[in-house]
């Protein structure tokens, strides 16, 4: 079992990790302001023309329904809304900061993850729209990211994580069953710790730490009890792969807070599909 | 590299892997530009997918949707072995298993 003082290390070394863009931070506060217009935000998000590419290129994406038909950031915020934009500048930002390294030959699979991670937050996003939420953005990012220690134990701790890996297959158990045992804190835990240093909602925090537990996340149960149920039928329909073979079983209090109990499950499998097939843009920016 | 069915190869796709027999053997060599006809008999020895040069696709469910029921039911015992137990994992085991019969290849 990895000791204290070398979790302490990994934790420590989170903070070397890239920052997010300071853009993330400067919409944050603008749209906090009622006032605020979309020349505004547009202004800041175009002062970062890389991220502005990649934002056009996701609102031009069928993912959100508007293929081909938006020339600017602000064309965008008008069509879709502050908020929207907004959070399609974070999931942007995210999947740069994340940018697959090439991992060649290693026995963790970046594709498969990259791919779990990404169905299941078109999973999430596909269950909020079902159950009507409203907040169906929130749960695509928080999908999307509800896995993000994996990276970070993967590449500050290569030798515990690939052991992580290893028992998990041989004994063909959970993956945070397996760091439990070996690594004595969990990818939920590495994320959440990685979530807050980078100032994300904490909706998206609570759901990253408690998406195994969802019972346990309080004031931000909806978004994590989605991403839960989302984690589980990604894996069921097996589409991608996080690390194990196996799938954790739902809560029941997940379950029926969010009126799965007397849904159609057909329906629902193939929404979540069709919102899975929608989302290969986010496959082509994490390459 | 992509992983396909060996039903699915087509003439003149490359193999991005050896492909080895049973026993461990080598039946065809990386780079190796296989047919339809070579997929029957790959499929006769007992191979099930085969790596080809190319974009993996997303959607590996579609992968998966191919497989024979009989394929598809141990994929889904294994993945739920310890839960199956529990009704709403019963539940959503029937769904997929159900879900994946339908689907059906494209």
């Amino acid at each position: 079992m990895t000791s204290l003082s070398s979790l302490q290390a990994t934790i420590s070394k989170i903070t070397t990790i890239p920052t997010l863009p300071t853009v993330i931070t400067r919409i944050s506060k603008l749209l906090q302001n009622p006032q605020t217009s979309a020349e505004e935000i547009g202004k800041v998000i175009t002062t970062d023309q890389a991220l502005t590419t990649k934002v056009l290129k996701l609102v031009n994406s069928a993912f959100y329904g508007f293929p081909g038909k938006i020339g600017t950031i602000t064309h965008a915020i008008v069509i879709l809304g502050f908020s929207t934009v907004a959070n399609i500048v974070l999931t942007a930002s995210i999947l740069d900061v994340f940018r697959r390294k090439s991992n060649e030959g290693a026995a963790f699979d970046m594709e498969k993850f990259w791919l779990h991670s990404i169905a299941t937050g078109a999973a999430a996003q596909a269950i909020a729209k079902f159950i009507g939420s409203s907040q169906k953005e929130e749960c695509f990012i928080a999908g999307l990211i509800h896995d993000i220690g994996k990276i970070i134990l993967c590449q500050y701790q290569p030798a515990a994580f690939d052991q992580v890996l290893q028992d998990a297959q041989q004994k063909q158990i959970l993956f945070y069953e397996s760091e439990k045992a070996q690594f004595d804190v969990t990818h939920q835990e590495i994320g959440g710790m990685l979530a807050e240093h980078w100032n994300l909602p904490a909706a998206l925090t609570a759901a990253i730490k408690y998406h195994h537990i969802p019972s346990t996340s309080r004031d931000f149960f909806s978004v994590t009890a989605i991403v839960h149920c989302a984690d589980i039928f990604v894996r069921a329909m097996d589409v991608g792969n996080g690390g194990d073979e196996k799938i954790p079983c739902m809560a029941e209090v997940a379950w029926n807070n969010l009126g799965l109990e007397n849904v159609p499950l057909p329906t629902l499998i193939e929404k979540i599909n069709d919102e899975i097939e929608r989302s290969t843009v986010f496959l082509q920016m994490i390459n | 590299m992509k992983r396909i069915l060996v039903e699915n190869i087509g003439d003149g796709m490359l193999l991005a892997k050896e492909v080895l027999g049973p026993s461990g053997n080598v039946l065809l060599n990386k780079g190796t530009a296989v047919n339809a006809a070579m997929g029957r008999r790959l499929k006769n020895w007992g191979i099930l997918f085969v790596y080809v040069e190319g974009e993996e696709e997303l959607q590996t469910a579609q992968a998966v949707a191919q497989l024979s029921p009989d394929q598809i039911l141990a994929l889904l015992e294994n993945k739920f072995s310890a839960v199956i137990n529990n009704p709403i994992m019963k539940k959503i085991f029937a769904a997929v298993y159900n879900y994946k019969l339908n689907k059906g290849p494209r």
